[in-house]
């Protein structure tokens, strides 16, 4: 056996070794460095970026848009434009196994596959060319990994543009490079490094070019972004979301202080007998998890009915019911104390002569008292009041719900205590809400903000409410 | 008297045995790109370290898991600053551990005498990847949860052995408390323990061949 070629090299690395260092103190000094920046790197991002916070999982929200860590992406999207290939992409495996096994396997053995004994890149110029295609392509799959693979038919030109250049990014541009690489070798003999250099750069720059154009397009043509819905942190927080969910989802029958012992006004269940949520009857004896299995498979014999997301499409996910359960813990369970930001009032008492605002006064009003019947597929003559445009024009009486500065407005005399007859004399509109009336400064402000055409922002209220004049 | 001890210690130990084998080696001129390997072994040891206080605290059961995590975040002094390092530090790691895979092969280090040397490194890569697959779940949050089902979803269509890949990572063919069990076993036990020992490999023979150098116009 020839063991010129090893002796050479180890020769080569007995000259770089007397003009070199130590490892202690010179290596370990940049090592050193290095490690205190990622340590105080990883500290900042702790501190004031943090973890997103997620609901808790569950798994029969099938809603949910699933998407894996972020260093899988580019994978995710490359199967996602592979399934776009006719034909071939029908045959899932060959990319979802073949080729990250094919990936792989190159990598491992790379030693045994590239066997030239050249270091310096303009002797493995190809390789070098081969990697920078392969790494560029993966970037750029990852930063357009979010952009869907087909857009819908009416979508506008540049959306659909965007989704059209994503295979040619992602795919052909990256299999046309590594095909010529691949070649070379063949067809152009005396080729000098600096072909495959070109391939390599005319390859990665056009990919990130037009990953540029594809993110911008798709910015200003897609859809506009989904809002995220917030998670709440702190326990204040979960348990007013608790409260929120309480008063859509368990309010009909168990009232809005959870003490009806008599269901009323709900259909098919009306008159029957229940117990008093918020007695220590119930609080003491049920724990945590008993409470969250009642609210989401129900009570069938006492007419409850599933509210978790298994058994109902429209019920609640896990994280909410636990809120619910929180909520009721710490509001009606004289074992717990609340946190002081919970018992803050639904609004910001009024002064005198001060107009309110939808978004600061009537929203937290109608959320709590209302929404639970007059949201979808419920009995309510379509007066839906889940937005600002829904209080004011929705629903079969439209014109006469909300009417500005009218006191006869259907809204006020019910709230009012007044029912609305028909012509015939039948009652067309009872008392809202139907059990129970509202607190008389809900009354007042709903009075104040309809009487004052119904200002939706802060602003719009100020601009609306008197100056007071100082008196001398 | 601390000679004495010292020279009673290094009799027992060979402190200065280790000092010439360990620290006192000769290298070639480095650079800054050279400092990516040690970076790698500093995030495994400083994940190995929050990841530890971590489980005293988390308890791998649907029920519990996320639970516990809020329990971390929000009663546990310092609890989100571990996990916070532990969250930023796997992506970090991923990152520096694939760099770093970079590096060796712009500058052709894999070449003779450190194949081997290379054909661990790749081994500790998919280790990384195996770490950053099973601690995803851990949390058991919404994204967590469904990032699993498409990331077991994808092994499971492979040709003929799919189906079987499929259970064997869910324990089952939905993904349940029996899934996260494994997860965390994985997790904890079985990858660090690889990679505890590819990574005593992998400087082993960086010490036995040396640290190679940058390579020139005539290498």
């Amino acid at each position: 056996m020839n063991h010129d070629w090893k002796q050479k090299i180890n020769e080569r690395y007995e000259q770089e070794l007397r003009k070199g260092e130590f490892f202690w103190p010179d290596s370990v000094f940049r090592d050193a460095i290095v490690a205190l920046g990622l340590v105080i790197l990883l500290l900042l991002l702790a501190t004031f970026v943090g973890v997103p916070n997620e609901p808790k999982a569950d798994p029969a929200d099938t809603s949910y848009l699933p998407r894996p860590e972020w260093y899988f992406l580019f994978l995710f999207k490359f199967l996602a434009l592979y399934g776009q290939i006719p034909l071939l992409g029908r045959v899932e495996w060959l990319a979802t196994v073949v080729v990250p096994l094919l990936a792989i396997g190159l990598l491992l053995f790379l030693p045994f596959i590239e066997r030239g004994r050249d270091r310096h890149y303009t002797k493995r110029a190809i390789p070098l060319a081969i990697m920078a295609l392969i790494v560029v392509d993966m970037v750029s799959l990852t930063l357009m990994a979010e952009i869907p693979t087909v857009a819908p038919e009416d979508a506008p030109l540049g959306w659909k543009l965007a989704v059209a250049l994503q295979p040619i990014t992602g795919l052909a541009i990256p299999g046309v490079g590594l095909v010529l690489l691949l070649v070379l070798p063949k067809i152009h003999r005396n080729a000098t490094w600096r072909t495959p250099a070109w391939i390599a750069g005319i390859g990665s720059g056009s990919m990130l070019v037009l990953t540029a154009t594809i993110l911008v397009l798709y910015g200003a043509f897609g859809p506009p972004p989904e809002k995220t819905e917030e998670v709440p942190v702190t326990l204040a927080e979960k348990i007013l979301a608790g409260q929120d969910l309480y008063s859509i989802h368990c309010v009909e029958c168990h009232g809005d202080d959870g003490k009806v012992t008599v269901i009323e006004g709900v259909e098919g269940l009306e008159g029957k007998q229940i117990s008093p949520i918020n007695s220590r009857d119930v609080l003491y004896t049920v724990n945590d998890a008993s409470m969250v299995e009642i609210i989401a498979y129900g009570r069938p014999d006492s007419g409850m009915p599933p509210l978790g997301k298994q058994y109902n499409p429209e019920g609640l996910s896990k994280s909410e019911i636990d809120y619910i359960v929180l909520f009721m813990r710490y509001m009606w369970d004289d074992r717990f104390q609340p946190p002081a930001e919970v018992l803050q009032p639904l609004f910001p008492p009024l002064a005198a002569g001060e107009v309110p605002s939808y978004e600061v006064h009537i929203a937290p009003i109608v959320k709590r008292y209302c929404i639970s019947c007059h949201r979808p597929g419920k009995d309510n003559n379509n007066y839906l009041m889940t937005t600002y445009e829904e209080v004011l024009f929705s629903g079969d009486n439209a014109d006469k719900n909300v009417v500005a500065g009218d006191p006869n407005s259907y809204l006020l005399l019910t709230i009012q205590g007044q029912e609305i007859l028909d012509a015939e004399g039948n009652v067309l509109i009872g008392v809202m809400p139907p059990r129970g009336t509202l607190k008389p400064d809900a009354i007042d402000a709903l009075i104040r903000w309809v009487m004052n055409g119904m200002p939706r922002t802060a602003e719009e209220a100020a601009r609306l409410t008197p100056t007071p004049t100082p008196t001398p | 008297m601390w000679k004495r001890f010292f020279d009673w210690l290094d009799e027992r130990l060979g402190f200065n045995g280790m000092y010439k084998a360990l620290l006192d080696r000769p290298e070639p001129r480095g650079n800054w790109w050279n400092t990516l390997g040690s970076a790698s072994l500093v995030l495994f040891l400083l994940q190995g370290i929050t990841g530890i206080f971590l489980t005293m605290y988390y308890t791998p059961s649907p029920d519990h898991a996320y639970d516990s995590i809020t329990y971390i975040m929000n009663d546990v002094a310092f609890g989100w600053l571990v996990r916070g390092v532990h969250h930023w530090g796997a992506t970090l790691m991923v990152l520096v551990v694939f760099i770093h895979m970079l590096r060796v092969f712009v500058s052709a280090s894999f070449k003779y005498p450190r194949e081997l040397t290379w054909i661990i490194g790749v081994g500790l890569l998919l280790a990384t990847l195996g770490m950053g697959f099973t601690g995803y779940l851990l949390p058991w949050n919404q994204r967590s949860y469904w990032a699993t089902v498409v990331g077991t979803q994808i092994a499971g269509t492979a040709p003929l052995v799919g189906e079987f890949i499929l259970r064997a990572l869910r324990g089952g063919t939905d993904l349940s408390a029996l899934t996260l069990q494994r997860f965390f076993a994985i997790h904890i036990w079985v990858l660090p323990a690889v990679m505890t020992a590819l990574i005593g490999a992998h400087l082993y023979l960086i010490i036995r061949h040396g640290e190679s150098h940058w390579p020139k116009q005539n290498d």
